[in-house]
């Protein structure tokens, strides 16, 4: 069975060089180019890392990129890989896994769902959590929570004289 | 005329107030209180008050905790499909101010403005004695006929309907899982 560094070794045959963190013993983060990321994922699911356990996203607003992080796991060892690949905020598309991992189907539609990140080739991309959303999708960080919920939830106010003795009657 | 049903009213109340049937909407993390209330420990079976698994033979709708818009949805199907007379205990702080969760897109902030509440149990989590102590003096309260959300909802049930279209955009969802 290979160890996690020769099927990294071999991922840099394809990728060029890599920045690899180790997270713990068992946990690694790789980061690739979006361009070769269907390639790698595809080599590290033939090596082991057959499970997708999930797709998420990072806003990385002051920079201007999206990370879209595929979770890896492999069975055999019980190591996890996080594979990660940055895309444009003002064009995010990154292009779709569905062929390797059918599932992926729906990790795409809610990423696409609470980032707005298009996976191009997924046909499905209808909410899937949300309903009758109409705002920008909500997990931006220029997304404002407290501006919508003040918008759509009104508040229950207080009055001063509810509150115990000793309280601040200004809050 | 209006003498006797009243006191045929009271008669019923004292009724109702002993038999009541909880379906507990376990919305968010409130459910963990329910149990040892229902278990030997507390035993919620000694004050009349029983597990319900369906909307239609329940009295009391217990919302437990924070209530996302898309569950509000459900909630209120579930809440008119109950027969009255009918009740809703609003549980913990998020069904009364949002709690921690104040400033989430996709929580409600004040339940009574959708649905009448008739008791509200404060605290994060509230403990089984608050709720043991909560559905004391509900059935107090239903005992003296001061429980009227459900009237309150068919009188003022365009101020309601106004509130739930205002927060939700459209309170019946078609959704895919459904259709």
């Amino acid at each position: 069975m290979n160890s996690m560094n020769e099927i990294l070794g071999e991922v840099t045959t394809i990728a060029g060089e890599l920045s690899v963190k180790e997270v713990t013993a068992r946990e690694s983060i790789v980061s690739v180019e979006a361009s070769r990321l269907n390639a790698v994922l595809e080599l590290l699911k033939r090596r082991g890392f057959s499970h997708l356990s999930l797709i998420t996203g990072v806003d990385r607003i002051k920079d201007g990129i999206f990370e879209v992080f595929y979770t890896l796991f492999r069975w055999e060892t019980g190591e996890t890989l996080l594979v990660k690949s940055s895309i444009s905020r003002d064009e995010p598309v990154i292009s779709t896994v569905m062929h390797l991992w059918p599932t992926a189907r729906f990790y795409e539609r809610d990423v696409h769902e609470f980032f707005g990140i298009v996976f191009d080739g997924n046909p499905d991309l209808k909410p899937l959590i949300l309903e009758n959303w109409k705002e920008m999708p909500p997990m931006r960080k220029d997304f404002d929570p407290q501006k919508y919920s003040n918008e759509h939830f009104p508040d229950r106010h207080y009055e001063a004289e509810f509150l115990a003795e000793g309280g601040d009657e200004n809050e | 005329m209006s003498e006797e049903r009243k006191s045929w009213e009271k008669v019923a109340n004292m009724l109702r107030s002993r038999s009541l049937w909880m379906l507990y909407y376990c919305t968010g993390c409130g459910a963990i209180e329910l149990p040892p209330t229902m278990t030997s420990r507390f035993d919620m079976e000694r004050l009349g008050i029983g597990p319900m698994a369906t909307p239609r033979q329940a009295d009391i709708l217990l919302i437990t905790g924070y209530l996302s818009t898309k569950t509000l949805r459900r909630v209120i199907y579930s809440y008119e499909q109950m027969q009255s007379p009918k009740y809703i205990v609003g549980f913990g702080s998020c069904t009364l101010n949002g709690g921690i969760y104040y400033d989430s897109y996709a929580t409600i902030n004040k339940l009574d403005l959708y649905v009448p509440v008739d008791l509200y149990l404060a605290g994060c989590m509230p403990r089984p004695e608050a709720i043991v102590s909560g559905f004391t003096a509900l059935m107090s309260k239903i005992d003296k006929g001061e429980a009227n959300g459900w009237k309150e909802y068919q009188e003022k049930n365009d101020w309601y309907k106004r509130n739930q279209i205002e927060a939700l955009g459209e309170v019946y969802v078609h959704d895919e899982f459904h259709e």
